[in-house]
């Protein structure tokens, strides 16, 4: 029904603003709200498995997007090669770094948890700055840069390549939960860990797909922004803000819930840069959020959860 | 979250005045044998880094109270940080009769109101999309002071704030101001340890443990989590006031999500939900670059080609953070109570087999 009233609401959206301004605004705005999407399904994930808001999910965008400026536009290697070889970089750190510090810690309180992230999160953008300094890097498209003009609207050709990315991720990940033995075990633990873990889902191989799912889905996003937006080593804080925001919009801990939250900010946050001065354009989409959150506290999507005492 | 949070025996405890009495003796006593220390041992301004401690400590004492004691997160204190900041950097330099302390009073008092504005609703979110909510309104507060550029001057920043004078004091050096940062440390300390003492402290501690079990038991509890909001919020206030007129000079960078951040980082690392970790994180994580960078003049084999890694101190800053949740995850007070209490135990031993020993003699 929320993803009924979303439609419903763009689709009035590019009526009441006319044609290709409207059009022109949901475009872009889907083009941002891809990436918020792909970062939010990595904060909900990690969530839903260990409970933890991971802060280094923006770090491994931003890895994500230096990584593929090294490896195609400084080594030349071809860029389908250098996207598998970012990925799969940016997935062992942050697998790695649940072994190292989120496993021996999961007993310990959530909050410890998630200092622990802040540091992963600024020992990474150290190590990003003393690699590749603090300039801004361009990134060449996949697919040249001719914008496409689709009724009155244009639109350069990564942002397809963005949404292709974003639908073969969230067909993926939905695959994945709803298919495999595993995806539906990390179900059943988000669900009841402790009932989950008494019928065979182990909760340590659990967290550990969470984190290397998360990193993978935070580099791709990096990576295919990364020739729209450029990239520095501090692009990952913003785009960390806005993936939780629209994580939490959709309802922490639902990968739906991430999708639509993801569209709906990047949607938002386009219109409102459209009408009002552009500086207070995070300042209003950040007010539209709290006003949502203060209507429905659990998200968008997301299930409100009985209190037990 | 419920974790690490203190038990307090008995309501008549006179342990933590003593505490707070030898904590002040310790931290007024500092600028007087740091002075005799030679810069060229050290390389760190231990007065100065003690002043900037001490107004992030104001900031992190009220932020402690509200997460550790009544278990409500914030990621947005540094907005109020900057609302003091800022009443004191517009009023003071527009006004040159504008006396300073009162800059600080109505900074304090205007982030105390917004607090309480913004507390009102926004304190009946829970957890996760509580701390979304508190740093959504970081952000908006932050793009303000970036944006009202006719009262803040954007990103350029107000410059030439003058120094807090208050009863004919000027206190135009890091020395002087030291004082009167610890004091006011110490004050906040004294009403915290008051509230935690009283009905709206009890109050507090239910309403961790169990919000709907403590609303049963009739314990008013949205009324307490604003109370305690706004009494942080006033203390962040307090705290920019001083940061303004310790910097002389504001912009709105300084007051970003990162520092909401490192404000939650120091309760943290100090010791949630203990009375002392306030202090101690924010001690603790104020030093911890000026000691990184340190480090290559203190020990003369650390290695060369580390020396050259310039950004080896944010590194090793990010690995320590790790490193002090995995082995002291009730924080850093915690750990120094643990270590005082395991030495005076091995005193007490040392001075029974001592006796013992005397008694053999005899």
């Amino acid at each position: 029904m929320i993803t009924g009233l979303a439609v419903a609401a763009v689709i009035a959206a590019s009526l009441i603003f006319k044609g290709s301004t409207g059009l022109q605004w949901i475009l872009s705005g889907l083009t941002v709200g891809s990436i918020y999407a792909l970062i939010a399904m990595g904060f909900s994930v990690i969530y839903a498995s260990t409970r933890v808001i991971n802060f280094a999910q923006g770090e491994f965008a931003m890895l994500g997007g230096m990584l593929i400026y090294t490896f195609s536009g400084r080594a030349h290697i071809p860029t389908a090669l250098g996207f598998v070889l970012a990925v799969i970089i940016v997935t062992l750190l942050g697998a790695g770094f649940e072994r190292v510090a989120i496993h021996p810690l999961r007993k310990s309180n959530v909050i410890t948890m998630i200092i622990v992230t802040i540091g992963f999160s600024i020992f990474l953008r150290a190590v990003a700055k003393w690699v590749w300094g603090s300039d801004t890097v361009p990134v060449a498209s996949f697919s040249g840069d001719k914008p496409i003009r689709i009724f009155g609207a244009s639109l350069v050709p990564q942002s397809f390549w963005v949404f292709g990315f974003t639908a073969l991720a969230v067909v993926l990940v939905f695959l994945f939960f709803n298919r495999t033995l595993l995806g539906k075990g990390m179900r059943a633990a988000a669900g009841n860990a402790d009932a989950a873990s008494l019928v065979g889902v182990n909760p340590s191989t659990t967290s550990l797909t969470a984190w290397t799912l998360a990193a993978a889905l935070g580099a791709a996003a990096g990576i295919v922004i990364a020739p729209i937006k450029f990239v520095a080593i501090d692009v990952g804080v913003m785009l960390g803000l806005k993936g939780f925001s629209a994580a939490v919009l959709g309802g922490l801990g639902s990968a739906p819930g991430a999708v639509v939250g993801g569209l709906v900010l990047g949607i938002l946050e386009t219109m409102v840069a459209g009408v009002f001065p552009s500086g207070y354009k995070d300042a209003v989409a950040f007010l539209i959020l709290i006003l949502v959150l203060l209507v429905r506290p659990q998200g968008l999507l997301g299930k409100r959860e009985s209190v037990k005492v | 979250m419920g974790d690490g949070i203190e038990k307090h025996k008995g309501p008549a405890n006179v342990h933590d005045y003593r505490t707070l009495l030898l904590v002040a003796i310790f931290v007024f006593t500092v600028p007087l044998w740091a002075h005799f220390i030679p810069g060229s041992v050290i390389h760190m301004d231990i007065v100065n880094l003690m002043v900037l401690s001490g107004i992030y400590a104001c900031a992190v004492v009220g932020l402690n109270l509200l997460v550790g004691y009544a278990g409500q997160i914030s990621l947005g204190h540094a907005a109020f940080f900057g609302i003091g900041a800022y009443s004191v950097a517009i009023l003071c330099t527009n006004f040159a009769w504008f006396p300073t302390w009162l800059g600080i009073a109505i900074g304090a008092s205007l982030a105390g109101i917004i607090g309480w504005l913004v507390g009102v609703p926004v304190l009946k979110l829970k957890g996760h999309y509580l701390a979304m909510a508190t740093l959504g309104l970081g952000e908006i507060i932050f793009i303000l002071f970036r944006e009202l550029t006719g009262l803040t001057k954007g990103t350029v920043g107000i410059t030439s704030i003058p120094p807090l004078s208050l009863f004919g004091l000027r206190f135009d050096s890091d020395f002087k101001l030291y004082f009167l940062v610890w004091g006011v440390v110490m004050l906040m300390m004294l009403i915290i340890i008051n509230i935690i003492r009283s009905r709206v402290g009890r109050g507090l501690r239910a309403l961790h443990s169990s919000e709907v079990a403590a609303e049963a038991m009739g314990v008013n509890t949205s009324k307490y989590k604003t109370k305690v909001f706004v009494l942080s919020a006033v203390f962040a206030g307090v705290g920019g006031g001083l940061f303004a007129m310790f910097q002389r000079y504001v912009n709105p960078e300084s007051f970003h999500f990162t520092l909401s951040i490192l404000f939650i980082t120091m309760v943290v690392v100090g010791g949630m939900g203990n009375l002392w970790g306030g202090i101690v994180g924010a001690i603790v994580l104020t030093f911890l670059p000026s000691v990184i960078t340190a480090l290559p003049e203190w020990i003369p084999v650390f290695p060369s080609s580390l020396q050259n890694f310039g950004n080896y101190t944010l590194v090793l800053y990010g690995l320590l953070l790790i490193v002090f949740m995995i082995f002291l995850p009730q924080g850093v007070a915690y750990g120094l109570s643990r270590g005082a209490s395991y030495a005076s135990t091995g005193a007490r031993r040392l001075r029974d087999i001592w006796n013992a020993r005397k008694y053999e003699g005899d």
